[in-house]
């Protein structure tokens, strides 16, 4: 009766704890006018792979219909709605603001935080390209962790511009600058010591290396602006800059970073990129960025930017933090003995009711009526209704 | 913000220790049965196993920690190399019996077993060459394997090369070498970045030299 690897029941109290998190992220999405969609947990290969980078089409779960037509499990959420927007949404005003919650599906070796079916929370803001829209992005996400009561949640941004700017400037040559990417979105400083020694810049290493190794605030973006010369590049450090300005009204002055080694998946984002976490668990809660070159794969010339969260992730923070009480379960508010008819006034007045079987003894009622902390208790009998105001 | 630092038993121990005493960290010399150890200034120290130490550092049981290149070769675990620490130096090789010739440019038969603890790293090397071979993991005694008829080649680590000698073996080719790194959990170095880059410029030899 095993269950395949990586995949887990929810029980009750389990299943309200996740739901409780995923309606937070709701009402998040809600109030800054996101509308929820959703698609089909699989779809045909040839369309999903259109989007995917090369890491994730290798994680899809695949099968074939009887047709012989290769389908797979949606190994992430953006893809789909690219795809939703860009086939279905086209005509739609711009810009659109699509949410989602949803399970999706990864061939991965599993552990803790990386599960074959998770559920991935997002958003996706399309048909914008400025400034306001990555803000939008970096400030949703934000109110997202502060909404599950993570409101010391750490907040890591960069610009694909920026490492590109400075790779440039020491002259390397585009497949070079790939690979060092690679490395530095690793951090894998040692390999790219000698990546760069190979590339016959010896002299650059170290500069490159304390470059990619800062994280801060204007200290980083003044000592990175010096590096770098291209106009895209110095138009990515502005945009930070305005960025970290903007968090500072907000607040989030000392909660946002910028960090000029994050990366993530930099075949996918092309600008803005950020992520957000908490010391306690090892790896990111969520992350996203710019993907402008993601809807004209699907003949849909527009830019996007978009975060996601997995919710699993986001519960074993708010474990680690010892905030269980985060969702408990719904208390019973009455419970009802022997009629139908009062059992139905409650409900219809909203209460939660539990209804006794077996016309069991006052004693026993209100027994269990104190076991189960119920604070009422209504006893219909021949000879009248009896109601119990229940103490503990 | 204090640290906790995952050291690895055995081979790289003294020198870690070493290392560590250098920058002012306290270390007992020998933790015995001692699993972790704290010093008066609050930095954790956790003893493990030293393929044990990029998992530590992966679930961020530790912030961070010193391991042998030879250990990330094998692993499937994140971890970032921050540092090339420059102690602990050995070479993966490729080794063979004397008598078979191999190291005097005999050309290798296909389908040769080849022992090892070094899985991945065999794999690659006899994969590059488009030479087919059966690899047998071991987990230990690696050098005893072709003289008992259990494998034609071995891939193993050698540090003076002392242990080939004894068993009549010789390096037929060199496929990496392995010094001690620096690494941390990906989280941790943002979260306390300001401590980890504190013992990172005072452990880092590359960065010493600046």
């Amino acid at each position: 009766m095993r269950l395949p690897a990586g995949t887990r029941d929810w029980l009750p109290p389990e299943l309200h704890r996740k739901r409780a998190v995923e309606n937070a992220l709701r009402g998040v999405f809600a109030r800054w006018a996101y509308a929820e969609a959703q698609t089909p947990s699989f779809e045909r290969f040839d369309v999903l792979e259109t989007g995917l980078g090369d890491t994730l089409a290798q994680a899809t779960f695949l099968f074939n219909d009887r047709t012989g037509t290769q389908l797979a499990l949606r190994p992430e959420m953006t893809t789909p709605i690219a795809r939703l927007v860009s086939t279905r949404m086209r005509e739609a005003p711009l810009p659109i603001r699509l949410s989602y919650v949803q399970p999706v599906y990864r061939y991965e070796d599993p552990q803790e935080g990386r599960m074959r079916e998770f559920t991935q929370a997002g958003l996706e803001l399309v048909g914008a390209e400025s400034a306001d829209a990555d803000a939008e992005c970096l400030f949703t996400a934000i109110e997202a962790l502060d909404a599950l009561g993570l409101d010391d949640a750490l907040f890591d941004i960069n610009h694909a511009a920026i490492v590109d700017g400075i790779l440039e400037g020491i002259g390397l040559a585009p497949d070079q600058i790939e690979r060092c990417k690679t490395l530095i979105s690793d951090r894998n400083l040692v390999a790219l010591r000698e990546a760069l020694e190979a590339m016959g810049r010896r002299s650059s290493i170290d500069e490159v290396v304390r470059l990619v190794m800062m994280r801060g605030r204007a200290g980083v973006l003044n000592t990175v602006r010096r590096f770098c010369t291209s106009e895209r590049s110095r138009a990515g450090i502005e945009h930070l800059a305005r960025l970290l300005s903007r968090g500072v009204d907000l607040g989030y002055g000392d909660r946002i970073n910028v960090d000029l080694a994050l990366l993530r998946d930099f075949s996918y984002y092309t600008g803005f990129i950020f992520e957000g976490y908490v010391g306690e668990v090892g790896f990111s809660l969520c992350g996203g960025g710019r993907y402008d070159d993601l809807l004209p794969r699907f003949g849909f010339n527009a830019g996007a930017v978009g975060w996601s969260a997995g919710i699993e992730r986001l519960l074993l923070a708010l474990e680690r933090r010892h905030a269980a009480h985060f969702g408990s379960a719904p208390a019973i508010d009455v419970l009802v003995s022997g009629s139908d008819v009062i059992a139905a006034r409650e409900r219809a007045a909203g209460k939660i009711v539990r209804i006794d079987f077996e016309r069991r003894s006052e004693q026993v009622l209100l027994e269990e009526a104190r076991r189960q902390r119920i604070p009422r208790l209504v006893i219909a009998r021949e000879n009248g209704v009896r109601e119990i105001d229940v103490t503990w | 913000m204090s640290l906790t630092i995952a050291i690895p038993k055995g081979l790289l121990f003294q020198p870690s220790v070493e290392r560590l005493r250098a920058v002012g960290i306290d270390v007992p010399a020998d933790p015995g049965r001692k699993l972790q150890s704290v010093d008066a200034a609050g930095t954790r120290l956790l003893f493990v196993r030293p393929a044990d130490v990029p998992a530590y550092v992966e679930f961020g049981a530790a912030d961070c920690g010193i391991v042998g290149a030879d250990v990330l070769w094998e692993t499937e675990r994140h971890v970032c190399e921050l540092s090339d620490l420059q102690f602990g130096a050995c070479r993966l090789v490729v080794a063979a019996r004397r008598s078979d010739r191999y190291h005097e440019g005999a050309q290798l038969p296909t389908f040769l077993r080849v022992a090892t603890k070094f899985e991945k790293s065999a794999e690659a090397y006899f994969a590059e060459r488009d030479l087919p071979v059966q690899i047998i993991t071991l987990h230990g005694s690696v050098e005893l394997s072709p003289a008992v008829g259990l494998a034609d080649l071995i891939v193993d680590l050698v540090a003076s090369g002392k242990t080939l000698e004894e068993n009549d073996l010789v390096v037929v080719d060199e496929i990496k070498s392995s010094t001690a790194r620096f690494v941390v959990n990906e989280v941790r170095f943002r979260a306390k970045y300001a401590a980890i880059m504190a013992l990172l410029e005072r452990l880092d030899p590359a960065l010493e030299t600046q």
